[in-house]
């Protein structure tokens, strides 16, 4: 399922590029709180080890200074404005720095009215891209640790945002990896993808960590917690785990923006953005939609029309 | 009496004890990723990377089925899981971080209830731990008073020598037993120069400074800025070697069903949830303070041990860069 077959390829991308960007981020987000435009920037700040950088509530301008962005930056920082972290920013407006598929989630998150465009200030980032997992930090950014969903990136320049945060260098030629692997998977007989699935899943073991950082997963009530009745199975074994999962690119099918932090913060190694890619191929197939940067009330799955395809009802 | 054995010989150790019919389970890799397995061969031992889960499964399984019950005219039975078919097993390539970590677990599982799943297997059970020769900037066992050339919780320690193979130390009864049963292939004598750890090791925490301070600050804006980035999954918890919090959930229809016992967290909202819909732990950052007072204070408290090996497993896995090192450094720092 990884790269390991290819050669890593350096990406080429002018590190000063980084320091750009982080330079911005810091200045915008100073001057914000400084003005008293916003109480609290969601921005990243480094971690104690060599290269690392984690998701930061940042409250002072003294923090503000200390803000990065670097391949290290994974993080979709959009699910510090949904309801599931309600109460962790101070009251008052905020400030969120996003890459170009955060910024998908925060429009498709405005879109389900988790909050208004009025109510926050986004640094957008012009993006080269990230690392796919927290643990390359350090390492260079090469064609074998750059996300898979950098590799099909379309939304490195940010749009519609308040403040954009750097400039974009000369992008290296990547080839893409996830529309292949997706690609051979349909492929295969539905046996053994069935097979392929089922031995994915069966390594699952429920810590819920791609619920939990997913920024449409704000559900209060999750379909996998209910106990009166069970509606699936809470204990991780193979039956439940496939029907969780399952059921979750369900409920994220016209809602997924594709950020795929469901797949990095997996312990396991499931390639879950899979799933949700494939669900938003079908949505693309049969409603021509795609989670965009234009918050929509209504999306495909949330409405009815007369024209809708209804070949599937047999 | 010093003893060695090859590599030849503890591969030939596995295909014998699997012979045997012992339950055998090593870091074994799966497309690259590692994770302790019952082996069916020596070949599949794999020592180079840190297992992605803990040893802890071998006693205290993701999941396992505790009861069953059948309701039927007759009325309702229970049948108790049959412990006595639980193998006899060999836990081997385990490092000190995950080898430490059955006998602080113990204590638990033997204190006011005696868990019979988790003590019947430690009790059918080998521990045959290995000398760690490689570290990470996550690694901070020596922090927590463990090393990489640590025999605590090992029945039989094996340390690498920089021509291969290893020296062995007989550490309990246990691995004196086991290295009797096969004396063939392990060698007397000292084969060679311990291989040297590649990696920086930290300094020892004063780990009774960091429960002091606990003690005293339950309340306290740390917990805030360092905790109300947690996303609460349970991605630290489940693959950490020491957290043991498990649930009990009844599975099946409504005439028959299995009561199963499967691994939680402190760091999901539900955890701590009353039946009256109270929480008493209603912020994330409640939760993740019950996470370090648990490892840092509370098992201290009740039973004189720190519930954590630094096997930095929490810090690498953690979704939104939780460093729980640098948290117990933050506090000793104070």
């Amino acid at each position: 399922m990884n790269a390991k077959a290819q050669k890593p390829k350096g990406t080429g991308i002018d590190p000063g590029y980084y320091d750009g960007v982080t330079q911005a981020i810091r200045s915008a987000a100073v001057k914000l709180l400084q003005e008293g435009e916003v109480a609290t920037v969601v921005g990243y700040l480094p971690g104690r080890r060599n290269g690392t950088a984690g998701p930061a509530l940042v409250t002072s301008v003294e923090q503000a200074q200390k803000l990065v962005f670097s391949p290290a930056c994974v993080n979709n920082l959009s699910l510090y404005l949904t309801k599931a972290k309600k109460g962790v920013l101070k009251p008052g407006r905020a400030a969120i720095v996003a890459k170009g598929c955060d910024l998908r989630a925060l429009a498709g998150l405005m879109g389900e009215a988790q909050f208004k465009r009025e109510d926050v200030t986004i640094i957008g980032i012009a993006c080269a891209g990230v690392y796919r997992s927290a643990t390359n930090a350090g390492t260079p950014l090469t064609e074998a640790t750059i996300a898979w969903k950098c590799r099909e990136c379309t939304v490195h320049t940010p749009e519609g945002v308040d403040v954009v945060a750097g400039t974009l260098p000369e992008l290296p030629e990547l080839t893409p990896a996830e529309a292949l692997e997706i690609a051979r998977l349909e492929a295969l007989p539905q046996a053994e993808r069935w097979a392929y699935w089922h031995e994915q899943f069966s390594r699952c073991i429920r810590c819920l960590a791609c619920r939990q950082v997913c920024p449409f997963c704000y559900c209060e009530q999750c379909m996998c917690d209910r106990n009166r009745p069970q509606a699936v199975e809470g204990s991780p074994r193979p039956a439940g785990n496939t029907a969780w999962h399952i059921t979750r690119a369900m409920h994220l099918a016209g809602r997924c923006a594709g950020c795929a932090e469901c797949e990095r913060a997996c312990p396991m190694d499931i390639p879950l953005n899979l799933l949700n890619r494939r669900m938003a191929k079908e949505l693309k197939e049969l409603y021509d939609y795609e989670a965009g940067m234009v918050p929509q009330e209504k999306t495909p799955l949330t409405q009815y029309r007369e024209d809708d395809d209804q070949s599937f009802i047999k | 009496m010093p003893l060695s054995i090859t590599e030849q010989n503890l591969r030939q150790l596995v295909d014998t004890l699997v012979k045997e019919r012992k339950l055998v389970v090593g870091p074994k890799l799966t497309d690259g990723l590692a994770l302790y397995q019952p082996l069916s061969s020596g070949q599949e031992l794999s020592l180079a990377k840190l297992p992605r889960r803990s040893a802890k499964e071998l006693f205290f399984p993701i999941c396992e089925d505790i009861l069953s019950f059948e309701k039927n005219k007759q009325g309702t039975t229970v049948n108790d899981v049959d412990r006595s078919h639980f193998p006899e097993a060999v836990l081997i390539g385990a490092p000190p971080c995950d080898a430490a970590s059955p006998a602080i677990l113990d204590a638990v599982f033997s204190w006011d209830y005696q868990d019979p799943f988790y003590l019947k297997r430690r009790e059918r059970s080998t521990i045959v731990g290995i000398g760690c020769r490689q570290g990470d900037d996550a690694c901070f066992c020596t922090a927590v008073g463990i090393g990489p050339d640590s025999d605590n919780g090992s029945d039989l320690f094996l340390t690498q020598l920089k021509g291969g193979g290893f020296a062995c130390s007989v550490v309990t009864p246990k691995g004196q037993a086991l290295v009797d049963s096969h004396a063939s292939l392990f060698g007397e004598g000292a084969a060679g120069q311990t291989r040297p750890f590649e990696g920086k090791l930290g300094d020892k925490l004063d780990l009774a400074k960091i429960k002091k301070w606990l003690d005293e600050h339950f309340e306290d804006p740390l917990w805030e800025s360092i905790a109300d980035i947690c996303i609460g999954c349970g991605a630290c918890a489940f693959i950490c070697p020491a957290c043991h919090c498990f649930d009990i959930n009844d599975e099946g229809g409504t005439e028959k069903g299995t009561r199963r016992k499967h691994w939680d967290a402190c760091g999901f909202s539900k955890f701590t949830n009353h039946a009256s819909g109270h929480n008493p732990r209603d912020a994330q950052n409640k939760r993740y303070r019950n996470r370090i007072m648990h490892k840092f204070k509370y098992y201290d408290d009740k039973f004189g041990k720190t519930l954590c090996t630094g096997c930095g497993r929490c810090i690498r896995a953690c979704p939104v860069g939780i460093d729980i090192a640098d948290i117990i450094g933050t506090i000793e720092a104070k």
